[in-house]
C-alpha cells in the first residue's frame, strides 16, 4: 500500500460535486447524489453533507443555496477562479485537490456525467482519491466500509468494491439508480464559504457545441422515461418517421440499434448498446430490434420492455415483458393512432 | 509526431457463460481487442495515414500472453512498435497501479508522445479511469468521450459527443484522447500487413524495466479492492401475444399499459 499522507481517520463529511446544465440550472444529477448522500448521512448519524460549486469570475453560488439546502445540503463551498469560467478537466482536478486537502472530505459524490467521469479519474491520481465509478447501488457494509455496486462486463455482471484504506473515496452515481427524493426541509438554511483556488489557465478550449439530433428533439435518451427504438426491422430511413410518430405521442425519446446507425439511417447519439449508450427507462419499446446480446446490455435495466417482432424466436422476447409477435408496419401506426384518440399520456 | 495507443484484451463480452451459482465460467472465454479500444486503434492509423512517413504509433499493452494477438492485429493494420507489458507482480491491481505502469511505460519508450489515445471504456472492467488518470501523471490535458480527433501541427481538434450535443475542443498537444465508437468502419489486416506484423519482434515488458517499485503495482498499490463478482439478474420474458390481428394486440397492449399504470 502507497501510504496516504494523511490518516483517515481526520477525514469527514459526505461532499456533493455540484453540476449545472447549460441553461444554469442544477443538474438533476446533483439532486440525485443529494438523494443518495442524504440516505448515507442519516446511516452514519446525520454527517454534514458540503455542496461543492466550481465558480468562473463573476459567477456566485447565490441563485443555487435555497435549492441544494431543500435538498439537503447543510452546507455549501464554492470553489473560485478565473480560469473555471470554461470546464477542463485540468482546472476542475487543481481546484478540488486544494480543496480536499484543506477540508479533508471522507466520501464524494458526484452523479456519473461525461463531465465527472472526466475529471474524477484525474483526481483520483492528483488528490490522491480511491474512485468508484458509475454506481448503481451505495450501502454502509458491517465493518462501516461504503460498499458500492457497479456493472461490469458489459453489464452482464455486477461487482461489489470498497476502498477500506484510502480517504477521501469518491463515488459517481449512475443516472436514474438513485432517484431524487422529496425536498425534504423547504427553508433550510446553509453556511456558504467561498474558497479561492489556484488554477492554471487550460490548454484546453471549448470552441463550439452543436446540440446532437437527440438533444435538439428535447428528449435526450438518457434522461427520458420512455424510449421508443426502431431496429433494422424498420427496414429503411424512410420508415423511421413511424418511429417517431409513436415516440411524439408518449413523449418518448428515440433510439437504434447499432444496425441502424451503422447504416446511416439515425445518428450514433441514438444508438443503444454496449457500444452506445445505456438507458434505464420506465417503458422501453423496440421495434424490430433482434435483441443481440449487445443491444440487451444497454437496455435491460428498464422497468417495462415491450417488443415487436415477426419473428417469434427473437431473442428480445427472452426479456420483454410483453411481446407482440407481428408486423411493427401494422403495430406501430395502430399504437400511434389509438393512444391519440384515447388521449392516453405517460402517468 | 509520435503516436501512443493503449489497448486492452478482454474476454468477448458476447460469449460470457455462467454456472448455476451466477459465478463466471473462467475456463473458456474468447479474448477479444476491447471494442472502443478498436477506434483509438483506427484513429492512430489514419492520423499517421494523414501525416505520413513522420509519424510513428506504438502501442501499449498491460497483460499476459493472451493479448499478443491484439498487439500483432495492431501491427498489422499498420502501427510501427508494440510492446507487451507483462510480470506476475502486476496481479491484484486497479485502474490506479495501471496509470502507473502505463505511465512509466510511455516515459521509457516513446518518451516524446505527443498524443496518446485510449479507449473510452473497457468492457470488462467499465471504469473509464485509466485515460484521464495517465494524463494527469503526464501531466498533460485529456479529453473523454471523443469521437473524431484532427491534427493541424500540434492543435489538435477534438469531437466530443456528450448528453449535451457535440461539442469541438482544441488542444494543444501532447494530450490524451479516449475514443468512443467513431463514424468510421474499421479496417482489417491485409496479408502484407499480417506478415510484416509477424516479422516484428513485441519486446516483453517487465516491472523491472520501468522503473517502478513492486509495491506501487499489484495488490499493494490498489486503492480499491472487489469483493464479488455475479451475473446481473436476469430479466426474463413476460407474456408473448399473436400479432396477426393489430388492433386486438394493440389493445392489449394498451391494457397492459394501464395496468402497469405506465399511461
Ligand atoms: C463489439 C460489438 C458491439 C456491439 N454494440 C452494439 C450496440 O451498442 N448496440 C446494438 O444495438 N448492437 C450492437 N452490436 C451489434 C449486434 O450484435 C447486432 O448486430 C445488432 O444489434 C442488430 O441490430 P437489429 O436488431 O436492428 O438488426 P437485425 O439483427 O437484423 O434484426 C432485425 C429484427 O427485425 C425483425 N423484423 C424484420 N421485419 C420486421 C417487421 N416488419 N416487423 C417487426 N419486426 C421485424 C427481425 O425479425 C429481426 O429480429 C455490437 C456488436 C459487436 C460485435
Ligand atoms: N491493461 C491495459 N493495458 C493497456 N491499456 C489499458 C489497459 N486497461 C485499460 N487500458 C486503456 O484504458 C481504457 C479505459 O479502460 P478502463 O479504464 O478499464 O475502462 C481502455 O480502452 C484502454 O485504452
Amino acid at each position: 500500500m502507497v501510504t496516504p499522507p494523511t490518516p483517515k481517520d481526520q477525514f469527514s463529511g459526505i461532499w456533493v460535486v455540484v453540476e449545472r446544465t447549460q441553461t444554469g440550472t442544477l443538474a438533476e444529477a446533483t439532486f440525485e447524489a443529494l438523494t443518495a448522500a442524504r440516505q448515507l448521512a442519516a446511516e452514519q448519524g446525520n454527517t454534514p453533507i458540503t455542496a461543492v460549486l466550481l465558480l468562473g469570475d463573476g459567477d456566485t453560488p447565490d441563485p443555487y443555496q435555497a435549492d441544494l439546502a431543500a435538498h439537503g445540503a447543510t452546507a455549501v463551498l464554492a470553489l473560485t477562479s478565473a480560469n473555471l469560467a470554461t470546464y477542463s478537466g485540468q482546472g476542475y482536478t487543481q481546484a478540488l485537490t486544494q480543496a480536499i486537502a484543506a477540508k479533508k472530505p471522507a466520501l464524494i459524490l458526484a452523479g456519473a456525467t461525461s463531465t465527472s467521469k472526466d475529471y474524477a479519474p484525474r483526481l483520483a491520481l492528483a488528490a490522491p482519491l480511491a474512485l468508484m465509478p458509475d454506481a448503481t447501488q451505495l450501502t454502509m457494509g458491517s465493518s462501516g466500509q461504503v460498499e458500492v455496486t457497479r456493472p461490469v462486463y458489459a453489464e452482464n455482471m455486477l461487482t461489489i468494491v470498497t476502498a477500506p484504506d484510502v480517504r477521501p473515496q469518491m463515488v459517481t452515481l449512475r443516472a436514474k439508480a438513485f432517484r431524487k427524493g422529496e425536498a425534504p426541509a423547504a427553508g433550510a438554511s446553509v453556511t456558504t464559504e467561498t474558497m479561492a483556488v489556484d488554477v492554471a489557465a487550460p490548454t484546453l478550449q471549448l470552441v463550439g457545441i452543436s446540440a446532437s439530433e437527440a438533444a435538439s428533439s428535447g428528449k435526450s435518451l438518457a434522461d427520458a422515461e420512455i424510449v421508443v427504438a426502431g431496429g433494422r426491422g424498420v427496414k429503411g430511413p424512410e420508415n423511421f418517421p413511424l418511429v417517431e410518430a409513436l415516440a411524439q405521442s408518449l413523449g418518448a425519446a428515440v433510439g437504434a440499434s447499432r444496425a441502424v446507425v451503422d447504416a446511416g439511417w439515425r445518428p450514433h447519439s441514438e444508438q443503444v448498446g454496449q457500444t452506445g449508450k445505456t438507458v434505464s427507462p420506465n417503458l422501453y419499446i423496440a421495434l424490430g430490434i433482434h435483441g443481440a446480446i449487445q443491444h440487451q446490455v444497454g437496455m435491460t435495466s428498464s422497468r417495462h420492455i415491450v417488443a415487436v417482432n415477426t419473428n417469434p424466436d427473437a431473442p428480445i422476447f427472452e426479456i420483454a415483458d410483453f411481446g407482440i409477435v407481428g408486423d411493427l408496419f401494422e403495430i406501430a401506426p395502430l399504437l400511434t393512432k389509438t393512444i391519440k384518440d384515447k388521449n392516453l399520456t405517460p402517468a | 509526431m509520435n503516436i501512443v495507443v493503449c489497448i486492452k484484451t478482454v474476454p468477448d463480452t458476447a460469449q460470457l457463460r455462467f454456472d448455476s451459482n451466477n459465478q463466471l465460467m473462467h475456463d473458456n472465454l474468447e479474448w477479444v481487442m476491447n471494442p472502443f479500444c478498436e477506434y483509438a486503434l483506427e484513429t492512430a492509423v489514419r492520423l499517421k495515414e494523414a501525416i505520413g512517413e513522420s509519424a510513428t504509433v506504438t502501442v501499449l499493452t498491460v497483460g499476459d500472453a493472451r493479448s499478443k494477438d491484439a498487439l500483432k492485429k495492431a501491427l498489422a493494420v499498420g502501427c510501427d512498435q508494440a510492446y507487451l507489458i507483462n510480470d506476475d507482480r502486476f496481479n491484484g491491481g486497479d485502474t490506479v497501479t495501471l496509470c502507473h505502469i502505463l505511465n512509466a511505460a510511455i516515459a521509457k519508450y516513446v518518451p516524446d508522445a505527443k498524443l496518446v489515445l485510449f479507449g473510452q471504456y473497457s468492457s470488462d472492467q467499465m471504469s473509464g479511469n485509466v485515460g484521464p488518470g495517465v494524463g494527469q501523471l503526464m501531466e498533460i490535458p485529456s479529453l473523454t468521450f471523443c469521437k473524431e480527433v484532427t491534427l493541424s501541427g500540434e492543435q489538435a481538434t477534438l469531437k466530443r459527443e456528450t448528453e449535451k450535443g457535440i461539442e469541438t475542443y482544441t488542444m494543444t498537444l501532447p494530450g490524451v484522447v479516449c475514443m468512443m465508437k467513431c463514424d468510421y468502419e474499421l479496417r482489417m489486416p491485409a496479408i502484407k500487413g499480417v506478415m510484416k506484423a509477424n516479422r516484428t519482434e513485441i519486446p516483453e515488458v517487465k516491472l523491472d524495466d520501468l522503473g517502478l517499485s513492486a509495491d506501487q503495482v499489484g495488490a499493494g498499490g490498489a486503492f480499491v479492492t472487489s469483493m464479488s463478482f455475479t451475473r446481473k439478474p436476469q430479466k426474463t420474458g413476460g407474456q408473448k401475444i399473436d400479432g396477426s390481428d393489430p388492433q386486438a394486440a394493440v389493445n392489449q397492449l394498451i391494457d397492459y399499459l394501464h395496468q402497469q399504470q405506465i399511461v
